[in-house]
């Protein structure tokens, strides 16, 4: 047995000598315990920067003016918006006035009204 | 390469509590006995474990699976925790630091279980720190030379001359009790 295996043995038989550890009674309760706390922190966090973000952007839109009245402002605009767009009629397609920047003329070298060669 | 815990870590991330508890079942007593023996101290290695965890959840939800196995990582982050600690008490000046008697028996003294354990219990505390930590993952984690590596986050060729010479140390420290322990050479 070389030495390095004879010190693995040693120290193997050493350390099943030690006695096997234990945590407390309750750690992996109090363990639980750390992620709820966490988790409810992380939810008022994301709560916090929604309403941190909105009064931000209510700040940008109408500066000094509480959350509810740009929030309101926006909310009218929508409805009325919606509103609008309900009762109008839809608009009538234009008459085709034949010519259509997106759709150019279509050319070919052979064209329809040169009929022959012998036209020359 | 299939990783059990991923996908816990993803919904423990995202809030999910019995994720969470799986996780917490599957390792926090295995990270305690490591962490246990590298420190020699009961209080402090739960702390370390619960440090562990807490910061587990807050980078759960960044995990990336296929990046590092889980417990390699957990591993690490206790094996830092204990590294830091360790480092902290020995900058501790000597006056401030607590007398601590010296229990050892005397070596023909008739051991006593609970003697013989405390005795190799403080000779592998002694151990230099990256010695101690090869010797824990290998022999209490049973992981190959491999994990362990990569745990430390050193090669395998180095973490086989670190376990070699930890048993080495581990056993001069504990010649006197050769007849206790049994085997002889």
């Amino acid at each position: 047995m070389t030495g390095e295996e004879s010190d693995r043995e040693f120290v193997d038989r050493a350390l099943r000598r030690l006695p096997a550890s234990a945590p407390s009674s309750g750690f992996e309760a109090g363990l639980r315990a750390g992620y709820a706390a966490w988790n409810a922190d992380r939810q008022k966090g994301l709560w916090a920067a929604l309403v941190g973000g909105l009064r931000g952007l209510s700040q940008t839109v109408w500066p000094g003016a509480p959350l509810w009245v740009p929030t309101s402002a926006l909310a009218v605009a929508l409805l009325v918006g919606a509103g609008l767009g309900a009762a109008l009629p839809v608009a009538t397609a234009a008459t085709d006035s034949g010519f259509s920047l997106e759709q150019p003329q279509s050319f070919s070298l052979v064209a329809s009204d040169m009929t022959s060669e012998e036209d020359f | 390469m299939h990783d059990p815990d991923a996908e816990d870590v993803a919904k423990a991330g995202q809030g999910d509590g019995t994720a969470a508890a799986r996780l917490i079942g599957r390792h926090a007593s295995k990270l305690f006995t490591v962490a246990r023996r590298m420190l020699g101290a009961q209080a402090e290695a739960e702390d370390v474990v619960q440090e562990v965890f807490l910061r587990l959840w807050t980078h759960a939800a960044r995990w990336q699976p296929g990046k590092a196995k889980f417990e390699t990582w957990l591993y690490r982050v206790m094996l830092n925790q204990c590294y830091d600690r360790l480092r902290r008490r020995s900058a501790v000046p000597l006056e401030a630091a607590e007398d601590i008697a010296d229990e050892a028996a005397p070596p023909d003294a008739g051991l006593d279980d609970g003697v013989l354990s405390q005795e190799i219990g403080r000779a592998l505390e002694d151990l230099p720190e990256r010695q101690k930590a090869a010797i824990l993952l290998c022999h209490f984690r049973e992981l190959g030379n491999g994990d362990a590596a990569e745990i430390m986050g050193i090669s395998v060729e180095a973490l086989e001359s670190l376990l070699a010479r930890g048993r080495r140390n581990l056993r001069s420290r504990l010649e006197h009790l050769k007849e206790v322990l049994g085997g002889g050479s």
